[in-house]
């Protein structure tokens, strides 16, 4: 093992205990990691200048792929397309967050099932699934959780089932689509696939799996559910969803951009705009619709994501220029025996189990270059393993509080407002929701790709 | 009176707590301790005895992760929900005594806040506790060891001071010099100096 090897291991490893040990921000670590790659390992192990150059990858700025591509193409390095991309959703969010977007339309919902516990249940389960297709699960989660508790203080039901149902579509939501989960986005545009192989792929074991999880959860919760003093609703005491809006002009503004959003991803393979050109044309319409408030939703954006992702970018491509990826997909291909099953059991479930207790960004970023490498020597088609990946990582987050960004939003929400879930309460019905998808999903992948 | 916040920090058996409700008794202003937890149990919907398992207690990290300021771990919400409940009660001029909470750090905003940790000699600590706790030496060192380490931890966690570091502190005291008594007298004094130079 060379010494540029074993450097890259300390500081991944080391990135990944600091991220868990939360001493230190998630961003200034990965960061921080990120430069001692640069230096240590690319400057002074290496001597090698290409090595930065295109771990940096700041020339693809200047390449036309970059904001129009024909023909999708793998990208090495910083994954600036997903970086520009996350950054543009997010000035989208805030503005329609700003606007009360999200707090009408669970309001809006809730009134067309007249505020009946079970179809509330069930509807909104449907809504974090649709929602967290387009829009990042945490923005859905922090307004569904919010609104299921204030409806459950009405209704004089107990939110904890719902909110963990939520958290749960929430993540199955984002496996559905190329934008929908942070994985899925690194594993798009890392490995050119479009919004579209996405929602043919992975957006079809998401279907199958959201009509299974919501009767399976319906079933579970169903006696946890029932409103104390019977079903009767006086919904003249409720705010009204027409009261969640803050200004009607932006709150029309801002959902014709979501709507355009939805149709430049849907249809990006056929107008060939990259995820990078979207998400920079929605996030300069947002601002320049948002007039003088333009600044303050700049403000708001979460910048600290965006550097967490430059670091962990370089750090992962610490280990890939070294040849440390290389390895461990060696590993997979030699202890699969080439077997593409076990292959691609071994890629869902070690990215589920993993992704239960770690990060699964770090994850899947980490992940890529391996499955890239393994389909290169062993034959099986990228896309087979790249489903694979993302299924793992999205549906595996799901079993734990700590897997998903969504969960720790939901459970959070829902312990500031009374409702505190422990490790036992949400494991207890949530982990084998997330068994039974990963079993669909594994069925589904040998059926379909083999 | 103008509004007087007095935060108390204590080494276990220093007689941190005792100091607290006597100054809350001179001063006659209510004191916050565990009845911050009362308060919190009533909001949650679970019993006192459950809150407390988790009040000033440090989260285990590799069960927990914290997402743009969310946290899943019942640990820091607790702690979250005491902090807003302080604020709460600060911002609306309130005066009282609080125990513990990373008051000091946490109110600090207030020039209201006069910030107090009680510290004590080793021994003076441990023959309080034994008396107290009925324990044995050994014992009452150890209880002594690890409730200090559970505080440590949690200020440490919430604050970026370090816990019982003086520069963090208004004033910190040896309650062990003067004994429980005087050292409440002491601290009045100090108290009503203070009070006086804010009201000027």
């Amino acid at each position: 093992m060379t010494a540029a090897q074993i450097f890259a291991i300390i500081i991944f490893v080391g990135m990944f205990i600091m991220i868990v040990l939360d001493k230190i921000e998630r961003h200034y670590v990965t960061l921080g990691s990120g430069i001692l790659t640069l230096i240590v390992v690319f400057g002074i192990c290496m001597r090698s200048g290409k090595a930065v150059t295109d771990t940096l990858a700041l020339k693809g700025f200047f390449t036309k792929d970059f904001w129009y591509q024909v023909t999708e193409s793998e990208s090495k390095g910083i994954n600036w397309a997903t970086i520009i991309f996350i950054a543009g959703m997010m000035v989208m969010v805030e503005g329609m967050a700003k606007a009360g977007f999200f707090r009408w339309l669970c309001m809006k919902i809730a009134f067309l099932v007249k505020c009946k516990t079970i179809p509330i249940f069930i509807t909104f389960m449907v809504m974090a699934a649709v929602l967290s297709m387009f829009i990042d699960s945490i923005t859905v989660i922090m307004f569904l959780a919010a609104v299921t508790v204030e409806l459950a203080q009405l209704l004089k039901f107990n939110p904890v089932p719902m909110i963990l149902s939520e958290i749960f579509c929430a993540n199955l939501g984002g496996s559905a689509t190329m934008c929908g989960d942070p994985p899925n986005i690194i594993v798009g545009t890392s490995l050119g696939f479009s919004f579209f192989d996405f929602l043919t792929n992975t957006g079809l074991i998401a279907g199958i799996s959201l009509i299974v999880s919501v009767v399976f959860l319906y079933f579970v919760f169903r006696k946890e559910l029932a409103t104390e003093g019977g079903a009767k609703v006086d919904m003249s005491k409720f705010p009204k969803p027409s009261e969640a809006i803050t200004n009607k002009k932006d709150f029309i503004i801002s959902s014709i951009i979501f709507a355009c959003a939805v149709i430049l991803l849907i249809t990006h393979a056929t107008t060939h705009l990259t995820v990078a050109s979207i998400g920079l044309f929605i996030a300069a319409i947002t601002l320049i619709t948002s007039g003088k408030h333009a600044l303050e939703l700049l403000k708001k954006v979460d910048y600290k994501t965006l550097v967490f992702f430059i670091g962990l970018f370089i750090v992962v491509s610490g280990l890939e220029e070294t040849g440390i990826l290389k390895l461990i997909a060696n590993f997979i291909g030699d202890i699969s025996g080439g077997d593409v099953r076990l292959m691609i059991a071994i890629i869902l479930w070690v990215s589920a189990i993993a992704s239960a207790f770690v990060d699964n960004i770090p994850f899947a970023a980490t992940m890529v270059p391996i499955i890239q490498s393994l389909s290169e020597t062993s034959g099986v088609p990228i896309s087979t393993l790249a489903w694979s990946l993302a299924i793992g990582t999205d549906i595996g987050g799901s079993a734990t509080p700590i897997g998903a960004s969504a969960n720790v939003v939901g459970t959070s929400v829902a312990a500031k407002n009374g409702h505190p879930i422990g490790w036992g309460r949400y494991c207890k019905k949530i982990a084998p929701a997330t068994v039974i998808v990963l079993a669909i999903s594994t069925v589904y992948l040998f059926v379909r790709y083999l | 009176m103008s509004q007087i916040i007095i935060s108390v920090g204590r080494e276990f058996g220093s007689g941190g707590r005792v100091i607290a409700e006597e100054l809350a008794k001179r001063f006659n202003i209510p004191i916050y301790d565990r009845h911050l937890i009362t308060e919190i149990a009533e909001k949650m919907g679970m019993t006192a005895e459950e809150v407390e398992k988790y009040d000033e207690a440090p989260k285990l990290k590799i069960l927990s992760r914290r997402v743009n300021g969310y946290s899943n771990s019942i640990e820091d919400n607790v702690a979250e929900m005491q902090f807003n409940i302080l604020e709460e009660k600060a911002k609306k001029g309130e005066s009282f005594v609080v125990v513990g909470r990373c008051a000091e750090t946490k109110l600090k905003k207030y020039p209201a806040l006069i910030s107090l940790f009680i510290l004590g000699d080793t021994d003076k600590k441990v023959e309080r506790v034994m008396k107290l706790y009925e324990l044995n030496e050994e014992e009452a060192r150890h209880f002594m060891y690890k409730k200090d380490k559970k505080r440590k931890h949690y200020h440490n966690y919430h604050c970026t001071g370090s816990w019982g570091d003086s520069r963090l502190y208004d004033l910190s005291i040896n309650s062990s010099r003067l004994g429980i008594d005087k050292t409440v007298d002491m601290l009045e004094t100090y108290i009503k100096a203070r009070a006086a130079a804010m009201g000027k």
